[in-house]
Formats: structure tokens, C-alpha cells, sequence
């Protein structure tokens, strides 16, 4: 089985995270770069899908050259090469023009089944799965908490508020994992080691036939029209008990309609 | 001007053991380990070794990565940073021990000419011993426990190991470990082994397994490399409790300010951090030195300076800290004992000076092997 898993660099989430005053685009510069907290569930999901199904995993990104370092510890996690996407023409694309970017890119190098992180911790739309299966016309199954292959099957259980919907469609198809499938290993001295072997493919977007009309910050549908750092949390309401401290916190508490 | 900056996979590999340590939660670990339940130390133990901490000391012929002394002192960095129990230092000296034994790479080839153990009529006991523990060392199913009298003239935590060695002079034997003594850090536990001090005796020697100046070697070597290790513990429990501490005085407000914004705080810190800047090049310069004649008087400067800059960081930590830092319950404390412990396991500062000395006056005085 081809699988190919997409994986993101995105800011630190311990750090402090800015737009760029210039473009309104996210200041990779500002915050060290880390994988996508879930797209290592997703890494790690495509690992033991392998490791049970035989067949390869194939590390996609789309980023500047910086995101070769999220290359490196999927690959040291046991991903066996890589396609890094990385032109300037792609800067500010949207999750409209990510999508396609990665559809065409996908559409190049082939695939029986593309896993992702559900969303990412920068800019959370979680769109970007469904984006995906419709541009390749292959169906989607996101939000999964269990994924089981069988031939050229694919079953899920696919996460909802009120417990889970069991998914099944036909390879090949796109996935969007959740963190409660499973718990991602670490990179051992060996993997780092090997990982410096293996093949990373860089692809711009002549390569990939992507059309520059439809992709960076000009070629996005949507646009950052105005941005203001998040206001400082106002001080809170302080409930003083004379004896009447629980009345008083169930007034708050009915005026925010909690009760 | 030489520059000690680690690539991308050294830095990579030290990344991701703190990730694995801070979700283990060491502090559990440490508390269950010094109260007898081993369990869980150990399954960190397995962990360690399967993101590939033991094989680096351990010689690609005999089931490892190593020896990588570099990579090494990268892991226990990150071992010290969290303060992980277990005879750490021990096991990787013990592995550098057995390789020398085994006469394989690693062993006479990089160093000077004096590991003749031609004359060594009990070689074969030592490269039995090594054929059988080195593998199980690297894949994480061996604890060692070693003592190299004088200087380190106990066992740590020989009741969780699989394997206690001791050389006296230039007899290797596997030991049989008396009553624990107690450490300053409760985390450790200090077995006799039959040999070093007279206090120390209570335990039965055992068999001579090998013996010659090729043991007197390997110990040597066995030595430099767990104290280079235990530097490097020194090193990252430093960074630790000089992160804590800074943390902490920014968050304790006296006076209406952040205990931090007084001068006589800032420069407290400011010394340990100059103190551990100064420590880790020693430590990585060591590591550089692996294999070198200039090793065992690199990893004495090196051993010195990381236990003065780490007990400065504990000291200064429980000063700025104040009564909290006294609290058994506040894992400050695991880090300021084991940071008093290890000072002076694997040689004191002043026994370290002392080799330094002799190794740049001509080698006369206490420079020799252990």
C-alpha cells in the first residue's frame, strides 16, 4: 500500500505566535518551527498501517525550506522518503490553494491512501481533508479515533459529539486522524541516523503542474482583512461570602444563563 | 577557537528523550524508585534504551551504535535534566568495561600502547562476560551496577541490577552486594562490594574473573567514560534547576515586585548560568577527546567544573526558592539531592583537580587509574 502522509510546520504553540505586519501572513520567523502536534498521530497511523499491510510511507509537506526540519523527525520516526513543495509562489496560499497545491502534487507522485492531522494548531480550519478527497475525487473519512484496512477497503470510526460513526469506503481515499488513535512514538538514535539516507524529493510548482494563478496570497479566496492581538483577559467578578456566597455565584451564574 | 555546536541530529535526538522524559513524568518515577518500586524506573529504563541511549556505549559488533561518546553526553544531558534514577553512568562505564575486555574496536586500537593483554591468562572470562552482557546492555534488558574503588567505591542501586562488576586493582569480578548504604539523594542506594574502604567489607568478594594490567586498562577507561557521563548529568540537572528557579522568581512576588526584579537575585542566577556555560563546552570537549591521550585529563576538568557549576545551581536554587525548596513534596528537591549526590560520585571536584594537576605536571601523584 502507497501511503502518503501530510505533514505541516507550524509555530510553536509554547511560544508567541504573530502575523507579519506587511502581507498578514503567519511570521514563520517569530517562533520555532514543530511538526503539527496531530499530524505525528497521523505519521505514526501511517507507520503501523505499513508496518501491518506492508507497502511504503511517503512524507508530503508543503512549506519554505525551513519545514525540512518537520521532514526530518517524520522521516526519523520511520516514513521511508519525502516530497517537500516549497516555491515562493505558494506564500500565503489559503487552505483552498493548499489543497489544490497538494491534490496536484498527490495527483504526480500516486497514492492508495493519504492520512492527515485533523487540523493544525496555526491556522484550525480542519478543512483541509475534505478540501483534499474532493479534489482528487476519492472519499473522505476525517475525524477518525480507529482506521482498519482491509484489501482494498478502509473502515473508521469517525469521532462525533455523541460518540462515533462508523465510516467504510473503497481505496484509494483520504483520512483525517484525532489524537485519541493512538500514541505517537519517538525517534530513536537509529531513525535520526537513518533518516539522513533517505530520499527527499523537492518539488516546485512548475514540477507539480500547479497553476500559480491559483495559489499564494494573490490566488487565495479568502483574505486577512485586519488582525489585533488578543485583549487582555479582563479581571474577574469576585463573589465576597457573608454568608450569602452561594446565592450570589448562583445569580452569576443564572446571568450567564449557565443555570 | 573551537566550536561545540551538536548537528541537527544530535540536537533532534536530545529533543526528542526531554519529550520523552517530560511525559513520563520523572518526578513519579524518582519517588517510586527511592521507596523500593522499581517498576516504572525501570520501564523508563526500556524506553531509553529503545530510543538507542545504552547502544551508543556499546560497539556496533556487539549489538550497539557506539562508542559515540558526542551522542552520549547529548543523552545524559537530557538524563540529568530530569533527574532519571538508576545506575546510568554505571552501565555505560560498565559496557565501555566489557568492550576493552573483548579486546574488539573500541578497545586497544585508538588507544596508547598499553592495553598488552596478551599477558592477560584470564581473557577469556572477561570476553565471555562481554560476548553475554554487551547485547543485553544495548537493547535495554541489562541494569549494571559497577564499582571502580577507590573512587567509586560502591554499587549504585545494585538490588535493580541484572549484573554488579568490581574491579579492585586489576581483578574483575562479579560482586555479590552487602546492605545498601543510604545517600544523600534517597534515590540512591550504595552497596559494599567486598572491595575499597575497610567500612566497605562486608560483602563477599567473588571470583576473579580476569585479571592484568588490560583490566587495570579498561577500568581506567571504564572510569573516564562514567564520569564523562556523569558530568553531562551534572551539566543538565544544572539547566534544571537553574530553569526552575528563574521561573520561580519571576512568579514569587515580595516587596510588590517579582522577587526576580531584585539585583542580588539577577545576580545569582546570572553566576549559575555563567558557571554551566562554562561547564558544558568542558563536558562536550571531553566527549571530543574520546579515545585520545588527553581523555582522562579532559573528563577531570570537565567532571570538576560540572559538579561546582551543578551544586551552585542546586545551592542558589534552594536559596531563591526559600522554605519551599526544603519541601520533600516539591520536586525541587529531587533535583537539589541528586545534584549533591553526584558532585561526588564518580570522583570529587578535589579528587579531579587532583588528576588534572597531575596529568599537566608529568603524570606524577594520584593521576593513575581508579
Amino acid at each position: 500500500m502507497n501511503i502518503v502522509v501530510c505533514v505541516k510546520q507550524v509555530p510553536d504553540t509554547a511560544t508567541e505566535r504573530k502575523l507579519r505586519s506587511d502581507d498578514k501572513t503567519l511570521d514563520r520567523d517569530a517562533a520555532d518551527g514543530v511538526v503539527n502536534e496531530l499530524d505525528e498521530y497521523a505519521v505514526e497511523e501511517a507507520l503501523r498501517l505499513k508496518e501491518a499491510h506492508g507497502g511504503e510511507v511517503t512524507v508530503l509537506t508543503m512549506g519554505p525550506d525551513k519545514a525540512s526540519e518537520t521532514i526530518r523527525k517524520a522521516l526519523a520516526m520511520g516514513a521511508d522518503k519525502a516530497v517537500h513543495l516549497v516555491d515562493d509562489a505558494l506564500h500565503g496560499s489559503d487552505a483552498l490553494g493548499t489543497s489544490y497545491a497538494l491534490a496536484q502534487t498527490l495527483k504526480k507522485i500516486g497514492f492508495d491512501l493519504v492520512v492527515l492531522g485533523s487540523e493544525s494548531t496555526d491556522a484550525r480550519t480542519g478543512v483541509l481533508a475534505a478540501m483534499l478527497a474532493e479534489r482528487l475525487g476519492v472519499p473522505q473519512l476525517t475525524f477518525a479515533n480507529k482506521v482498519e484496512v482491509n484489501g482494498t477497503s478502509i473502515a473508521i470510526q469517525r469521532v462525533t459529539d455523541y460518540g462515533y460513526d462508523k465510516v467504510e469506503a473503497v481505496l484509494p481515499a483520504v483520512v483525517s486522524v484525532v489524537e485519541k488513535i493512538n500514541e505517537p512514538r519517538y525517534p530513536s538514535f537509529k531513525g535520526i541516523m537513518a533518516a539522513k539516507k533517505k530520499p527527499v524529493e523537492k518539488l516546485g510548482v512548475a514540477d507539480a503542474e500547479i497553476d500559480v494563478a491559483q495559489v499564494g496570497l494573490a490566488g487565495s479566496w479568502s483574505e486577512v482583512a485586519d488582525f489585533a492581538a488578543a485583549p487582555p483577559r479582563a479581571a474577574g467578578t469576585v463573589v465576597k461570602d457573608e454568608g450569602d456566597g452561594g446565592v450570589k455565584a448562583a445569580d452569576f451564574l443564572a446571568s450567564k444563563k449557565f443555570v | 577557537m573551537v566550536k561545540f555546536i551538536l548537528d541537527a541530529e544530535q540536537r533532534l535526538f536530545g529533543e526528542t528523550l526531554h519529550k520523552l522524559l517530560a511525559g513520563t513524568g520523572t518526578p513519579e518515577v524518582i519517588r517510586a524508585w527511592a521507596g523500593g518500586a522499581p517498576d516504572r524506573g525501570l520501564a523508563l529504563w526500556r524506553s531509553l534504551a529503545d530510543a538507542g541511549v545504552f547502544a551508543l556505549a556499546v560497539p556496533e559488533s556487539a549489538g550497539g551504535a557506539g562508542p559515540l561518546p558526542v551522542e552520549l553526553v547529548t543523552a545524559f544531558h537530557e538524563l540529568g535534566r530530569h533527574a532519571v534514577p538508576g545506575p546510568l553512568a554505571e552501565t555505560v562505564a560498565a559496557a565501555e568495561l566489557l568492550a576493552r575486555l573483548r579486546g574488539g574496536p573500541g578497545a586497544g586500537e585508538t588507544r596508547d600502547g598499553d592495553s598488552g593483554d596478551g599477558d592477560s591468562g584470564d581473557g577469556d572470562s572477561g570476553d565471555g562476560l562481554a560476548a553475554a552482557w554487551l547485547p543485553r546492555i544495548a537493547e535495554g534488558t541489562a541494569v549494571v551496577s559497577l564499582a571502580l574503588p577507590p573512587a567509586v567505591p560502591y554499587a549504585l542501586d545494585a538490588d535493580a541490577a541484572d549484573l554488579v562488576l568490581a574491579v579492585d586493582g586489576d581483578g574483575l569480578r562479579v560482586a555479590a552486594p552487602g546492605t545498601a548504604r543510604g545517600s544523600l539523594d534517597p534515590s540512591r542506594r550504595l552497596f559494599p562490594v567486598g572491595a575499597g574502604p575497610a567500612e566497605a567489607h562486608t560483602a563477599e568478594a567473588g571470583e576473579v574473573l580476569a585479571s592484568g594490567p588490560a583490566v587495570r586498562a579498561a577500568a581506567s577507561a571504564a572510569f573516564g567514560l562514567g564520569a564523562l557521563a556523569c558530568a553531562a548529568q551534572l551539566v543538565g540537572l544544572g539547566r534544571r534547576l537553574l530553569e526552575a528557579t528563574v521561573e520561580y522568581a519571576g512568579a514569587r512576588r515580595q516587596f510588590g515586585q517579582p522577587i526576580g526584579a531584585f539585583q542580588a537575585v539577577k545576580h545569582q542566577l546570572a553566576d549559575v548560568l555563567v558557571d554551566l556555560e562554562y561547564a558544558r563546552p568542558l563536558v562536550h570537549g571531553a566527549a571530543l577527546a574520546y579515545g585520545s591521550p588527553d581523555f582522562a585529563r579532559d573528563v577531570s576538568a570537565a567532571k570538576a567544573a560540572a559538579s561546582e557549576a551543578a551544586y551552585a545551581a542546586a545551592r542558589t536554587a534552594l536559596q531563591v526558592h526559600g522554605a519551599i525548596g526544603y519541601t520533600d513534596e516539591y520536586d525541587l528537591s529531587l533535583w537539589i539531592r541528586k545534584a549533591r549526590a553526584l558532585r561526588s560520585a564518580w570522583g570529587s571536584p578535589a579528587e579531579h583537580r587532583a588528576r588534572l594537576i597531575a596529568s599537566l605536571t608529568g603524570g606524577r601523584g594520584s593521576g593513575g587509574g581508579p
